[in-house]
């Protein structure tokens, strides 16, 4: 384990820290909530985050394990497309965005328009979820354990959304399915793996009602 | 402004194929966007069934093997009727019948202010001698980014490609981009549909993925942008370039996102753009990761902390408020801040928008180059032209006004074999360069395109020479607004530029006391 407290430095000198000492090490790192855009364009390493953390973390994350062990600031995953990112406390504000693939698991809340334009992503949140949660999704998975905002799913295209808890109201050109056998198991293979005490069975399926909600 | 009705279409039947041995030839039918041409299927006879709808592009014309088709315009109209031109009636019945506003592609149409009523000050006995031409150098590179990234960009002459999209584009047509930015020492750009692994090499002027054999000198660059849709966009694509442009917007339709429509989402741009084939791919209007300056900043700082400091970042503008918007990108930490102008050009978008929507061109460079010199940048953040410029004397023009360098999209598609049509969103593209289909793809070599396009590049810089030369200076970045004259009040009112013969700005920019004011925020 290699320790890092980033107390009076900046991104630059911070971040290649981290890339030259992430070698099949798991890399700690305490005082960053002041950095933004930590832990940026990984593609493989362990690494903790002691405390919380600013805006952007883990942003183009391309195969590494991150785990922070408060909450993060906005944005948090921003433009992933590979690993995970661990958040044991609440998310800011749009936290998934833009992902293409990787996890992002959020234990506590999660801001607005999180995972908004998920391409490919799996995204679980075990608390609640802000307003305009997963807007304009293209693809990939939105878990939320417990309550959602208004225009949840807005514009969905592609993917699946599970939700537990309710919703203030569903965005345009969505659905509410019933779960299938195959969702069931998927999520209980989630919650199972990610510890998060809920299950399947209070969960509803929400689905694109067009492809084309747009331009005819 | 709509095209509708406003050209006159007739076919000599008297030499045309079809009509003396119908079903022989049906190629106006095959290739009119719209729908001109009528083929009976029975009969095989062709009849001009539409011509209301008819935009001059003149592509059948061309095609014609007889040469048997006029299209001549339906100017009068415009005199005798207007406004309730025919086109303007036509366009309300469309959306009277079907409830659907017009899309379309390519750029403005009809008379805006542009660099035309601008003319060049030579060089005579006051000021200056004229340099030579032929016999002496004029330098013409443009540095990007030198003094804060490990690998600036040395364009060899003050040229960009701007962002066109795969998607938007054919793969020929990205391909030719590349090579013929390869071939004139100058920036190709991705666009926001994710990167083709050849534009990877060939921008950089090598024929394979090992960047073993230089093919084309002196080899070029390629921009990666960053757009609000990022499609494709991962850690490796943000380095697969020699820069990062963050596009704010566009001159075609600034304030809203890229438009491709699901007919062009093919199985390759799926895979590039990394979404569902047919899906519309429809990038937001804003950033959502972006909610203040603040936030700006911070991106440009993981941009560059993912790309190891090595390159540049250039801002791209749609035509706002030039100054403050020009000012918020020095703030952001711009290395080179593209602005386009009203004229700019797009693969798609609502009629209304490009025809209406953004500042002149001309009207864009003053307040930008203002805003760069409040800074204390001018010359430093370098500052690229788009929108509308045609040739060399359009970039003279813009590199007087105090731009650092230009870019050129629809004259670019020109230069592949574009004659304008304005269908570019249908995919139907008869050059091949908007569409993604194989068999009209077919039709664009990207090795002759690239070279039309080097071809294009050095006429126009040789252009920019001559006149750079005639009025005195051997270096581009040596112009100045003294090397140009208004020659109309209108032009000398929104560019600040002398009135010829007057030979002064007009009052209102001598008494205006100093910076342009208001961000648009709060009304002000």
């Amino acid at each position: 384990m290699e320790k890092i407290n980033a107390k009076g430095k900046d991104l630059k000198e911070i971040n290649q820290a981290i890339k030259a000492c992430i070698n099949g090490r798991r890399v700690v790192i305490s005082g960053v909530s002041q950095l933004h855009g930590l832990a940026a364009g990984l593609k493989y390493g362990d690494v903790l985050i002691d405390g919380s953390a600013g805006d952007y973390l883990g942003v183009l994350n391309d195969g590494a394990a991150i785990e922070v062990a408060e909450d993060t600031g906005n944005y948090a995953a921003d433009n992933m497309t590979g690993g995970t990112l661990i958040v044991r406390g609440n998310a800011g504000y749009g936290a998934g965005q833009y992902c293409y693939g990787g996890r992002l698991v959020v234990y506590g809340d999660a801001g607005d328009f999180t995972g908004t334009m998920n391409k490919g992503a799996t995204i679980i949140v075990a608390g609640d979820i802000g307003d305009e949660a997963g807007t304009y999704m293209l693809d990939g998975e939105l878990i939320v354990a417990g309550n959602a905002g208004k225009n949840f799913a807005n514009f969905l295209i592609h993917g699946d959304v599970y939700i537990g808890g309710d919703w203030e109201n569903l965005g345009h050109n969505t659905k509410v399915e019933p779960l299938s056998q195959e969702d069931a198991s998927k999520l209980e293979n989630y919650f199972r793996s990610y510890r998060i005490e809920t299950v399947p069975a209070n969960f509803k399926k929400i689905t694109a009602a067009s492809e084309k909600p747009f331009y005819k | 402004m709509s095209a509708i009705g406003a050209y006159c279409v007739s076919v000599d039947r008297g030499i045309c194929l079809n009509a003396s041995m119908p079903g022989k030839c049906a190629t106006c039918a095959e290739v009119c966007p719209y729908g001109v041409y009528a083929l009976d299927p029975v009969t095989g006879e062709m009849t001009i069934k539409n011509y209301n709808a008819c935009v001059g592009c003149r592509i059948c014309a061309e095609f014609c093997p007889v040469n048997a088709i006029r299209i001549n315009p339906a100017e009068s109209e415009y005199i005798s009727r207007y406004p309730w031109t025919f086109g303007v009636i036509e366009e309300i019945h469309h959306k009277a019948q079907t409830g659907e506003y017009l899309l379309r592609g390519f750029g403005t149409q009809g008379p805006t202010p542009n660099f035309d009523m601008i003319t060049v000050v030579p060089s005579q006995i006051a000021s200056e001698p004229p340099r030579d031409k032929y016999r002496e150098e004029c330098d013409m590179e443009v540095l990007i980014g030198e003094d804060t990234c490990d690998k600036p960009i040395r364009l060899k002459l003050p040229f960009v490609w701007p962002a066109m999209s795969f998607g938007a584009l054919s793969k020929e047509a990205k391909m030719a981009l590349a090579i013929g930015a390869a071939m004139t020492g100058t920036a190709a750009n991705t666009g926001e549909g994710g990167v083709l692994p050849e534009e990877i090499w060939f921008s950089r002027g090598y024929t394979n993925e090992g960047f073993s054999h230089k093919e084309w000198e002196p080899g070029g660059y390629l921009v990666v942008q960053w757009s609000t849709g990022r499609w494709g966009v991962s850690v490796d694509y943000v380095n697969s370039g020699d820069a990062v442009e963050v596009k704010i917007g566009q001159g075609a339709k600034p304030g809203m996102g890229g438009h491709l429509l699901g007919a062009k989402v093919t199985e390759d741009v799926a895979r590039v753009r990394g979404i569902p084939v047919g899906s519309d791919a429809l990038s937001p209007c804003r950033y959502y990761d972006v909610q203040t300056l603040e936030d700006m900043k911070h991106m440009v700082a993981f941009l560059r902390d993912v790309t190891g400091y090595q390159y540049p970042i250039f801002f791209k503008l749609g035509p706002s408020r030039p100054y403050a918007d020009v000012a918020a990108c020095i703030e952001a930490g711009a290395d080179a801040i593209s602005i386009d102008g009203l004229v700019g050009g797009t693969g798609c978008s609502p009629d209304i928008v490009t025809q209406g929507v953004g500042i002149p061109t001309i009207a864009c460079i003053p307040p930008a180059v203002q805003a760069l010199k409040d800074y204390g940048v001018h010359r430093k953040v370098k500052l690229i032209a788009l929108g509308g410029i045609r040739s060399g004397l359009d970039s003279f023009k813009a590199l007087a006004m105090g731009a650092d360098a230009v870019g050129f999209g629809s004259a670019a598609e020109v230069a592949l074999g574009c004659r304008v049509c304005y269908a570019c969103h249908k995919g139907n593209c008869p050059y091949g360069i908007t569409s993604q289909k194989p068999e009209l793809r077919a039709r664009l070599d990207p090795l002759e395109g690239g070279q039309r396009l080097a071809n294009f590049l050095h006429a126009t810089a040789e252009e920019i020479k001559i006149l750079t030369m005639l009025s005195g200076h051997n270096r581009i970045a040596d112009l100045s607004p003294e090397d140009l004259r208004a020659m109309d009040l209108n032009t000398a009112a929104l560019t600040g530029l002398k009135l010829a013969g007057y030979d002064r700005p007009l009052p209102i920019w001598e008494m205006g006391n100093g910076k342009p004011s208001g961000n648009g925020k709060d009304g002000k």
